[in-house]
């Protein structure tokens, strides 16, 4: 009974992750229609980054995550522009889908040969012992992981209902000639979703990294799990995001120790073919009518 | 127009001038996994391997003719070494292979090797089988060699350490899903078995998995005392960090991979304590590994002065000198005569791992015995060695215990 | 075949047969191999990628299990070659359809990332099932030997050689067949398809499974050419490397595959080295330069947008010099040549070239068609008028969240006439045609057609029961020609498969041959036969609008939906569409108009019904419903002075 509670604590936490990259193309998808396939590096880059300040630098944990933060903001919006933009004027149909992919291969080249190619120790911020909570082992950094990442999806829900921004990004949704003839400047909105976008992967690269070991590598991987949850949940919603998470983390931990390791990723994507083949709106989606 | 005169121009000289230097050097492939989680090993090799090359060549080269390294990057991974070796042996044309880290890439790539006849010199592979590929009848000449500590003396190393020596008697073993890892698990428990002990959890886990708490746990449930592990450097980091996690700590000892520097550096005081058998460790103990590290360090500077995988160096470095004495006394580099000069070679060889005598006959392809490989610690950041005795008598030189009857050292019969 | 193309083929497959005769370096024989065989693979891709314009990330995974089923074929049952080769196809179409089925009901990002998930489950599979696959230890599998014959590295090289073209010959047959047609069309307007009897939904699935049989069959090739496969191979950069190989190569070609084919598997042998890559790097540039200043000398191109690419081929080769070592950055020269493919060779190196060479683009049917004489009536008679009801609609009810765009609204249309549905903007009309033909599901109500219900079947099976329809925004298949689109009508008529097409039975070719004449005549009927090669897209509106009936009459309906057919039309071409309406209400078949052009409307139809706001407020004789004074205050907003 230990052991079950133990799993679902990793399987918890290591879902909220999930959730919160799932978070990013729920963001960019909403404004564009588009999704940034190099999510998963994104998360990497702002771990990396991190990581030189953290352990090269010697900076405080928490005074780095906001610099890792802006980091991401600029990184996002360089994606936009380089790889969705142009895609997006050119009216290519996979134009977006190839040029994400390529800019994520190139962040990870490029972060090969600056971090180098092995996975790299990111120290924590909080002590390593694990504490007992129900009888089983969880770890104050996974606590924190939970917790930034509902603190996150509650800051970017906040800014998207209160905010003129909220608006612009919804008006850009629904109708993006229209939000455009409003005076709102779609082309602005679009980056700043991606920029956002982001800024939620770093964020999150910069809470799993003392969990796990930071690397070139650590993103594809990532990235595809949270496009599962992202579907599982809806595109539309974010309660279902963190609903995908924590049903996609606890079924991963069980299945690593029940069934084999090797396993573990097996359950999640099984999930992701199923919902898309049974609800493609996802389970919280709403599907929508469109008008031909 | 006139580019495509001066570009072509340009490009036959480069061609010319590459042809001209290949005719008259001697080429030698260098193959590991220069990039990933192996890497460590690999560079080391490389490196102990271009610290030879280097004192050859200024010291005239062999057979008055220089020696190039061709290298090539397969990146631990099976399928690519199957390629390089393809391209090594046809359009390089190199007239012997030193290399292979990772035993998987070694029993995958060394086919084409053995039929072109060209002799493939293992400097760090241990899997027992990489020099049992090719045996008569359907062989009558073996052309790979190897001068690493192999699994089956390894194995039943790290057996006698944990059980014999400090008194466990339950274990739990962690082994990689790569050929190393399953190949090095079925020496360990045949091993156990000789000492009719059955490990109490046997566990499995793929390159780069990250958390090996699934596996902790069955064996801390299974009442594991200590942990025998047959993995590379990151995921045995990974398996001493998941036991921090879980707030249990037991002993690890393992396989030779966990003197490497990421597992070292990546484990921190998790990785403190753990031992693995070593043919080489970095003390200059002796005039020659005095020479060889302060060349090596000075040459290549690693971080903290320490080499990432001494053990590959080393290796890497010695393997050079028998081949380069092995063509010596052939006269020739024609495959064929390499492989008898190297099965009876004439000269004593002083490497820095041993001297080797007679290292191989025309059955036996293996330069390391069990009495050669002593245990080494991680200790302060550093491997050093285990037991003070060993450390005391690290200056001897032990040579390879040959059987007085002649007869070719016990191999498992392996398949 | 055209007789040009037909040559080159046979010429560069002697010439590759030929290759291991010039050299006898097995190193160069298995580079070709290798090409070969992802040129195989490469043709079912782009059947996927370039003509139904799917993007499928999943390929690589493909390629893995055709590798695998003849390794594990060969390792566990010892099954001999000619069993396994076939197997592999079948087996790998079979994962193909599994994947299809549900993956395909989604498209765009969606089916990226569900064929990603695919192609990573399969490798981790392939991975951990290690009593069949031996996981990451891999298999080993020598040559085959058929008949006691032993085939070496040089004798297998004339196998692969002989599936290629095998190959190239089955695509070429397919993509010029009615599934050719359907896969282009699908992708051209998937809306029309599916109102043509085309389901989107089966065919993307047809596409994708064919595209796996092909790669099943490389996949075997792959195994026993390399002799040893492992699960590492088949992941997500081999996969994101085919897709590279289409795009930058040429969709919807064979030697862009082939080209692309080659680029892939030399690209990292060149990257390797690092004196070649800087020799090809200079050369590039050097060509980019050239190239650039003839596209601007041409008028192709301008020079700001030919900079970029020149700049950057020049940055690249300066790049290559001042690097020491070429591998490690691999991978970005590799994203960065996608981004450049993406945005500046969209055609791929094949459309550039045929560009810069001024020819067609690859689509193009360099055929020229001609009406033959004394056919028949290419309209089919309808069903004999009994008088009685076609179509009967009760209480429909169609709303959008809030908005009832059709409110409680019946409809009887009889057999025979031509009815006018009329009304002003946004009152309903078109939703009412999306309706009747599946686009939409009414929320409430029944519509019987021939005394079967409507509601809820699929557009294409709506269709292929009788109703045809055109649309306002006109919906062709665009990049088709003119009778290509009325084919993509005439598909119905069809009964060979995917075996009768690749073998090039005579009942196929039967059936395009009637399908070309029949088009030919329906064409004429509208008077485009001699537009009848024409790409859609450059024909004229009005052409455009009448190119829209031929195709709709080609389903051969009982009742044909015309959504404001003259709208955009000049006046005699207006006279001329009232003459081809009330032609083919001669021939039987009931018509539902909508149209704003009121003298149309009175002119030609028997009955006519009118919305407003989702309701219908008259209906009877046009001259009646002419002098209603609801109607006219729903046009005008008042009463008629």
């Amino acid at each position: 009974m230990e052991i079950l509670l133990q799993l679902i604590y990793s399987g918890v936490a290591l879902g909220m992750i999930y959730a919160v990259i799932a978070f990013g193309y729920q963001l960019t998808f909403a404004t564009s229609d588009t999704l940034n396939f190099g999510q998963g590096e994104a998360l990497m880059l702002g771990a990396l980054v991190g990581l030189t300040l953290v352990d090269r630098l010697g900076l405080n944990y928490w005074l780095a995550i906001p610099i890792v933060g802006a980091f991401g903001l600029l990184q996002g919006a360089l994606v936009e522009r380089i790889g969705v933009r142009p895609a997006i004027k050119i009216k290519s149909e996979f134009g977006w889908i190839m040029s994400t992919i390529a800019l994520g291969i190139i962040f990870k080249n490029v972060a090969e040969n600056i971090w180098g190619r092995d996975d790299l120790r990111f120290p924590s911020p909080l002590p390593e012992a694990p504490m007992k909570v129900f009888g089983a082992n969880v770890l104050p950094m996974e606590l924190l992981v939970i917790a930034g990442a509902v603190l996150m999806m509650l800051a970017v829900e906040f800014f998207n209902r209160k905010t003129i921004y909220g608006k612009a990004v919804v008006a850009t949704f629904n109708d993006r000639d229209a939000a455009k003839l409003m005076g709102i400047n779609t082309g602005l909105v679009i980056t700043f979703s991606y920029a956002l976008s982001s800024l939620t992967a770093s964020f999150a690269g910069m809470l799993i990294a003392p969990l796990t070991l930071t690397g070139a590598t650590m993103g594809a991987v990532l990235g595809l799990k949270a496009f599962a949850v992202a579907i599982i949940g809806g595109l539309t919603s974010g309660m279902g995001i963190i609903v995908g998470g924590i049903i996609l983390g606890v079924a991963e931990t069980t299945t690593g120790f029940y069934i084999s390791t090797g396993y573990k990723d097996v359950p999640g994507l099984v999930l992701l073919l199923l919902v898309l083949a049974v609800k493609p709106a996802g389970l919280f989606g709403k599907s929508a009518i469109k008008k031909v | 127009m006139i580019r495509t005169v001066k570009l072509t121009t340009f490009a036959s000289l480069m061609l010319a001038a590459g042809l001209s230097f290949a005719a008259d050097a001697i080429k030698i492939g260098v193959t590991g996994p220069y990039t990933g989680g192996s890497s460590s090993m690999g560079v080391s090799m490389r490196d102990g391997v271009k610290l030879a090359v280097n004192e050859i060549n200024k010291a005239g080269g062999v057979l008055g003719r220089q020696i190039q390294v061709i290298e090539r990057d397969d990146e631990a991974k099976n399928e690519r070494g199957v390629q390089i070796a393809q391209e090594l042996i046809n359009k390089e044309k190199v007239v012997a292979t030193l290399g292979f880290i990772n035993t998987g890439v070694a029993l995958a790539s060394q086919r084409f090797y053995q039929e072109a006849k060209i002799p493939v010199f293992n400097n760090v592979a241990t899997g027992s089988i990489v020099t049992q590929q090719f045996k008569a009848p359907e062989f009558p000449d073996n052309y790979i060699f190897r001068n690493a500590a192999h699994d089956s003396i390894q194995a039943p190393m790290i057996v006698e350490e944990a059980i014999g020596r400090r008194g466990f008697k339950k274990v739990a073993i962690l082994a990689d899903s790569t050929n190393y890892g399953q190949l090095g698990r079925e020496d360990l428990e045949k091993a156990l078995t000789a000492k009719g002990v059955k490990p109490v959890a046997v566990e499995k886990f793929n390159i780069k998995d990250v958390d090996m708490t699934p596996q902790l746990l069955k064996a801390k449930e299974a009442g594991a005392e200590a942990i025998l592990t047959y993995a590379i450097g990151p995921e045995l980091a990974q398996i001493a960090n998941g036991m921090t996690k879980l707030g249990w700590k037991v002993p690890m000892v393992g396989s030779w991979t966990l003197s490497m520097a990421n597992f070292i550096d990546n484990a921190g005081p998790g990785g403190e304590g753990a031992r693995m058998p070593q043919t080489f460790i970095q003390e200059p103990n002796t005039m020659k590994r005095k020479a060889f590290i302060e060349a090596y360090l000075k040459t290549f500077k690693p971080k903290n002065n320490r080499i990432d995988s001494p053990v590959s160096a080393a290796q890497g470095y010695d393997s050079v000198y028998l081949l380069a004495a092995a063509i010596k006394q052939a006269g020739s580099t024609e495959g064929p005569k390499v492989r008898e000069a190297l099965e009876n070679l004439q000269a004593k060889v002083e490497g820095v791992v041993t001297t080797y005598d007679k290292p191989f006959t025309h059955d036996d392809h293996e330069a390391i015995t069990a009495n050669i490989p002593v245990f080494g610690e991680v200790k302060g950041s550093k491997v050093v060695y285990a037991y003070d005795e060993d450390r005391q008598k690290g200056a001897d030189i032990r040579t390879k215990a040959v059987k007085k009857d002649a007869a070719p050292a016990k191999q498992p019969a392996k398949k | 075949m055209n007789r040009k193309y037909f040559f080159a083929a046979v010429i560069g497959f002697v010439l590759l047969a030929l290759v291991p005769v010039f050299t006898h370096n097995p190193y160069y024989i298995h580079l070709v191999e290798t090409i070969m065989i992802y040129a195989v693979l490469l043709f079912g891709l782009d059947i996927v990628v370039g003509y139904t314009g799917q993007v499928s990330l999943g390929h690589a995974g493909l390629f893995g299990i055709g590798a695998y089923t003849a390794g594990v074929l060969f390792l566990k049952v010892g099954a001999p070659f000619w069993v396994i080769l076939p197997a592999s196809v079948a087996v790998t179409a079979l994962f193909g359809a599994v994947l299809a089925l549900p993956a395909l009901r989604v498209s765009g990002p969606y089916l990226a990332m569900v064929t990603l998930a695919f192609g990573t489950i399969i490798q981790i599979l392939i991975n951990e099932m290690t009593f069949l696959t031996e996981g990451p230890m891999g298999l080993k599998i020598p040559k085959p030997t058929v008949a006691g014959y032993k085939f070496d590295e040089v004798s297998f090289y004339w196998v692969v050689c002989a599936m290629l073209a095998l190959s190239l010959l089955v695509v070429h047959r397919v993509l010029r067949s009615q599934l050719g047609r359907a896969f282009e069309a699908l992708r051209g307007s998937p809306v029309a398809s599916d109102c043509m009897g085309v389901s989107v939904y089966k065919y993307k699935v047809y596409a994708f499974v064919i595209s796996a049989g092909f790669a099943g069959l490389a996949g075997c090739l792959y195994a026993y050419s390399e002799q040893y496969i492992s699960p590492n191979t088949y992941n997500n950069e081999l996969t994101v490397l085919f897709l590279l190989a289409i795009i930058m190569g040429g969709r919807k070609t064979r030697l862009g595959a082939l080209l692309g084919a080659t680029i892939i598997v030399l690209l990292p042998k060149l990257l390797d080295d690092l004196e070649a890559f800087r020799i090809v790097a200079s050369s590039l540039a050097a060509l980019m330069l050239v190239g650039g200043a003839i596209g601007v000398g041409r008028k192709i191109t301008t020079v700001a947008t030919m900079a970029v690419p020149v700049l950057g081929t020049a940055a690249l080769a300066a790049f290559s010099f001042w690097l020491e070592s070429i591998t490690d950055w691999r991978l970005s020269i590799f994203g960065l040549m996608i981004l450049f493919v993406v945005y500046y060779l969209q055609d791929g190196i094949v459309g550039f070239v045929r560009s810069l060479l001024g020819r067609r683009s690859a689509s193009q049917s360099a055929e020229h068609h001609v009406l033959a004489s004394g056919q028949g009536d290419p309209i089919l008679q309808a069903v004999k008028n009994t008088g009685e009801d076609l179509l009967v609609a009760k209480q429909v009810l169609m709303q959008f969240g809030g908005l009832k765009a059709i409110n409680q609204v019946d409809l009887r249309i009889k057999r025979g006439t031509i009815h006018g549905l009329i009304g002003p903007n946004g009152s309903g009309k078109s939703t009412m045609m999306n309706v009747l033909t599946g686009i939409y599901v009414p929320t409430a109500g029944s519509i019987e057609f021939e005394g079967r219900s409507v509601v809820g079947r699929t557009s294409s099976d709506i269709a292929l029961s009788g109703i045809a329809r055109t649309f306002q925004n006109v919906q062709l298949f665009g990049e088709m020609t003119a009778l290509q689109n009325v084919q993509v009508g005439l598909h119905h008529t069809f009964d060979s498969n995917f075996a009768d097409i690749a073998l090039a039975t005579p009942r196929s070719r039967r059936e395009e041959a009637a399908a070309t004449q029949r088009g030919m005549g329906l064409l004429a009927f509208v008077g485009l036969a001699d537009l009848a090669d024409e790409q859609a897209r450059n024909l004229p509106y009005g052409k455009q609008r009448l190119l829209e009936i031929a195709r709709a009459l080609a389903l051969d309906p009982q009742l044909l939906l015309l959504d404001e057919p003259a709208a955009g039309l000049t006046a005699p071409d207006i006279k001329e569409l009232v003459s081809i309406i009330r032609k083919i209400r001669d021939h039987g078949i009931t018509v539902i108009l909508i149209e704003h052009h009121m003298d149309v409307v009175m002119g030609v139809c028997d009955t006519v019904s009118v919305l407003d706001f989702g309701q219908k407020i008259a209906e009877g004789q046009p001259a009646e419903v002419q002098a209603n004074e609801k109607v006219i205050e729903a046009y005008l907003g008042g009463t008629a002075a």
